[in-house]
């Protein structure tokens, strides 16, 4: 497969994913600001800050913004600002512009799903998300995320082509789920006394169902909800699909495959820091994490995920001419 | 059963259709009878809509970016076909394969030899300072002796309804995808009709095209590599760039895409490198290589050249056939096939003024209000004065760029092109006519029966091309000349269109 092909299709994964897990953020946050109301007015700035602290864009936010953190302006920025490029139209639109490059390899539904949803969202605003409730404006963004990789999951053949679709959305995934989490941590932050109370137990709920994990968590026996308990499973467990093992692991396969139909780059870097990251969260024991530390430790995390990122870019894409395989 | 055409306004241009008012051409009698079979207009703007339908469900579309969300138009497709009859199409094909083996010879000479400029038939000042000529491949041998593999000649009809070449487009001519697009659909819409009449088919050009280009590879490659250089998707033809390579089964790519190493050229491939042996570039010289030609070229691929004049790659068209196409050149073609074939043109040029030429430029000048005016270098009906149809102003304007420059300029009196109905709203009208086929110089000069019909669908319009509101037709070049070929459903009581 052409390397511009398959970064094409990469991409369009990624912003997809991080389309979704930004709705899902979003959505989480919401939910817990309706859960602290008691205590914060929606507008204290310590509700929606942590969202723009751990979307890694806070500098462009207070740019475009000031230094009021407000749920509008949190909620404009994430979701329909083109000038973010993280913001869910951006994402989307991005994605579309991919998929319309590359339309005879994904076929036309596969196109049409896509491009349907994007002329929707383009349509909307912040009225409209508030005309319509977070909640269920949120959900209907997941859904036709969810409805996209339905269909592609139907039609496309499972070539290189489907390959870099699933090792594009699972490292974008790996690196959301570690905000999503880091939400939450910072939204305790500045009080540690609700630890172990039913309100943190409420908010621990909220972030599973973000990850739409809190069925899947009560299923899997764990017992009490409580902060390690979840950080645990959303970190390393073996069979939920958003937790980060998972996406990982499933990211290390992809690799596989590609590495297969190119025998000579078995042993490349991609793989390698993959398998190295999969190894380090099975060996990984959630409270030693939260005691030295859980948000250096999902800022670790991000940076290896960056790193496989550049490793896959540099084997598969933009790799040096000088040097490279010449294929008979 | 009403007469569909009962209210054709016949006109005082050739009808493609009609030899006089409510008397229909042999070869279009078996239409008009089937037509009129219909249940009215109705049933034909119910098939008009299937078709068009069609088309957008296929994809048929090209892009327009004027208003920045990338709106996808269909190319507008009228359901009245273009009938060629079998004899007229005989002429036709001497007449451009005579016209593409003069051309070949003549772009061999003058990147060769050079006789005719010697010889003082074409003034070698016209070719030195034509925008397309390629200095850089004087001498070059070109691969299997071919200088020009493919011709996209624009025919039209005059008055009395002769054929006339109105220009060559020798670079890269498009609109062949909705040829084939437009015979599928017609074989939807009026299959019975078109098994009747016996239309000879056009679905073979992909593999006739892919046959030129692997002809064109390197000798020493056993299995040749053949890809689509594109623009990129932004392309308002790139359409029919992914048609033709997914029809050809080979890749298409983008400039980024390939890669220049010892000369040779590769295409980024996730596993490696891999060779590419013969492109088939969607993209002008200008556009090729940046370190040759235009420095600001993102499209194109640093090292093309070389790898090219090394014999290690094959283009296709070869780089400098502009020169051929200027228009300005057109005035010469005739002269060309005198003095490389020894024989007169079978198909005649249009009455061409050059303003370079200090008699046709005092006729030019004077007469601007009945001419067409045609910038040499332009296409897709772009910097073009249609002196009837335009105002003081305009004809002004044009009068100052001509006076500027007189090598950019060339004039042709105007030219009722032929008619041919259309269904236009809710009627049938005539509309205006041109031919483009296409010829491919390969192993030996083939040309796909029929061609890309445009047709202006703007009432009173000349100007075909789609960019101006223009449409397509699918062409019918029939197989024999029997005027009535036998009805294939002759036994049924009511035969099926």
């Amino acid at each position: 497969m052409l390397s511009r092909v398959a970064n094409l299709i990469y991409w369009m994964a990624r912003q997809l994913e991080r389309a979704e897990n930004t709705a899902r953020i979003v959505d989480v946050n919401a939910q817990l600001v309706l859960d602290l109301q008691s205590r914060q007015a929606a507008d204290d700035p310590r509700s929606w800050a942590p969202l723009v602290f751990v979307s890694g864009s806070e500098e462009q936010f207070h740019k475009l913004h000031g230094e009021t953190v407000t749920e509008r302006a949190v909620v404009e920025y994430m979701l329909f600002d083109r000038r973010n490029p993280s913001s869910i139209i951006s994402c989307v639109s991005q994605a579309r512009e991919n998929a319309r490059c590359i339309r005879d390899l994904i076929s036309s539904e596969v196109w049409e799903t896509l491009n349907t949803f994007f002329l929707k969202l383009n349509e909307d605003d912040y009225t409209r998300y508030a005309q319509t409730g977070s909640a269920e404006y949120l959900s209907g963004v997941k859904t036709q995320i969810q409805l996209f990789y339905g269909v592609a999951a139907s039609m496309l053949p499972r070539g290189d082509a489907w390959w870099f679709f699933e090792l594009g959305r699972h490292l974008e995934r790996a690196d959301n789920v570690s905000r999503i989490i880091d939400v939450k941590y910072y939204m305790l932050l500045p009080d540690v006394s609700v630890v172990g109370t039913s309100l943190d137990m409420v908010q621990w709920a909220s972030v599973l169902r973000s990850c739409s994990g809190f069925e899947a968590f009560r299923r899997s026996r764990r017992g009490q909800l409580n902060l390690e308990r979840v950080v645990d499973y959303l970190l390393r467990d073996e069979l939920f699909p958003r937790s980060i093992l998972f996406s990982v692991a499933e990211a290390e396969q992809a690799l596989v495959h590609i590495a297969a139909a190119a025998p000579h780059s078995q042993e490349n870097p991609a793989s390698q820091l993959t398998v190295a990251l999969r190894t380090e969260l099975e060996q990984t024991d959630t409270t030693t994490v939260i005691a030295d530390g859980l948000h250096e430790f999902l800022d670790g995390i991000q940076l290896k995920i960056e790193g496989i990122h550049a490793a896959v870019q540099s084997t598969f894409i933009d790799y040096p001419v000088a040097g490279a395989k010449v294929l008979a | 059963m009403p007469d569909l055409f009962a209210n054709y306004e016949h006109g005082r241009f050739y009808d493609e259709m009609f030899a006089s008012p409510g008397v229909p051409r042999p070869h279009y009698q078996r239409l008009y009878e089937r037509f009129n079979q219909l249940e009215g207009m109705g049933e034909l703007l119910a098939r008009q809509h299937t078709a068009d339908q069609t088309f957008v469900n296929r994809g048929v579309t090209f892009t327009v970016y004027s208003d920045n969300r990338g709106t996808e138009k269909i190319f507008p497709f009228d359901l009245l076909p273009r009938i060629v009859p079998a004899h007229e199409w005989a002429h036709l094909e001497r007449g451009l394969t005579q016209r593409m083996a003069a051309l070949n010879h003549f772009l061999a000479d003058i990147y060769g030899p050079q006789r005719i400029l010697q010889e003082g038939i074409v003034p070698r000042e016209m070719v030195e300072t034509s925008k397309h000529f390629r200095r850089e491949m004087v001498g070059f041998a070109m691969p299997r002796g071919l200088f020009v593999h493919i011709n996209g000649t624009d025919l039209i009809r005059d008055e009395a309804g002769t054929y006339r070449v109105l220009e060559d487009n020798l670079r890269t001519p498009s609109g062949v995808s909705y040829v084939l697009e437009d015979r599928q659909v017609m074989k939807r819409v009026f299959p019975n009709l078109l098994r009747d009449y016996r239309v000879r088919p056009v679905e073979t050009y992909p593999s006739d095209l892919l046959a030129l280009l692997l002809h064109l590879a390197p000798d020493h490659v056993p299995e040749p590599t053949v890809v689509l250089l594109t623009p990129g998707v932004f392309n308002s033809a790139y359409f029919e760039h992914s048609f033709l390579a997914r029809q050809m089964g080979i890749e298409i790519v983008e400039g980024s895409d390939l890669v220049v190493e010892n000369d040779k050229v590769y295409m980024r491939r996730t596993g490696g490198l891999a060779p590419v042996h013969v492109i088939y570039r969607r993209i002008d010289d200008d556009f090729l290589d940046p370190t040759v030609f235009r420095e600001d070229s993102l499209l194109g691929v640093p090292g093309l050249v070389n790898a090219y004049r090394k014999g290690n790659v094959a283009l296709c068209n070869p780089i400098g056939t502009g020169v051929a196409d200027d228009k300005a050149m057109y005035y010469y073609v005739p002269r060309m096939i005198k003095f490389y074939l020894g024989e007169d043109a079978i198909l005649p040029n249009v009455e061409t003024f050059l303003s370079s030429d200090e008699k046709d430029l005092t006729y030019i000048l004077a007469n601007l209000p009945k001419l067409v005016v045609k910038s040499v270098n332009e296409a897709g009906g772009y910097g073009m004065l249609v002196g009837p149809h335009s105002t003081q102003a305009q004809i002004e304007e044009f009068r100052a760029k001509i006076i500027d420059h007189p090598r950019n300029f060339v004039a042709q009196p105007t030219i009722g092109l032929s008619r041919c109905p259309a269904v236009c709203g809710e009627s049938i009208e005539g509309r205006h006519i041109d031919l483009r086929p296409y010829i491919l110089n390969g192993k030996t000069i083939k040309i796909m029966p029929g061609g890309l019909t445009r047709v202006a669908l703007r009432r009173g319009s000349l100007v075909v091309n789609s960019s101006q509101g223009g449409g397509s037709k699918d062409t019918w070049v029939l197989s024999s000349d029997l005027t009535q070929p036998p009805y294939s459903v002759q036994t049924q009581e009511k035969i099926i269109v």
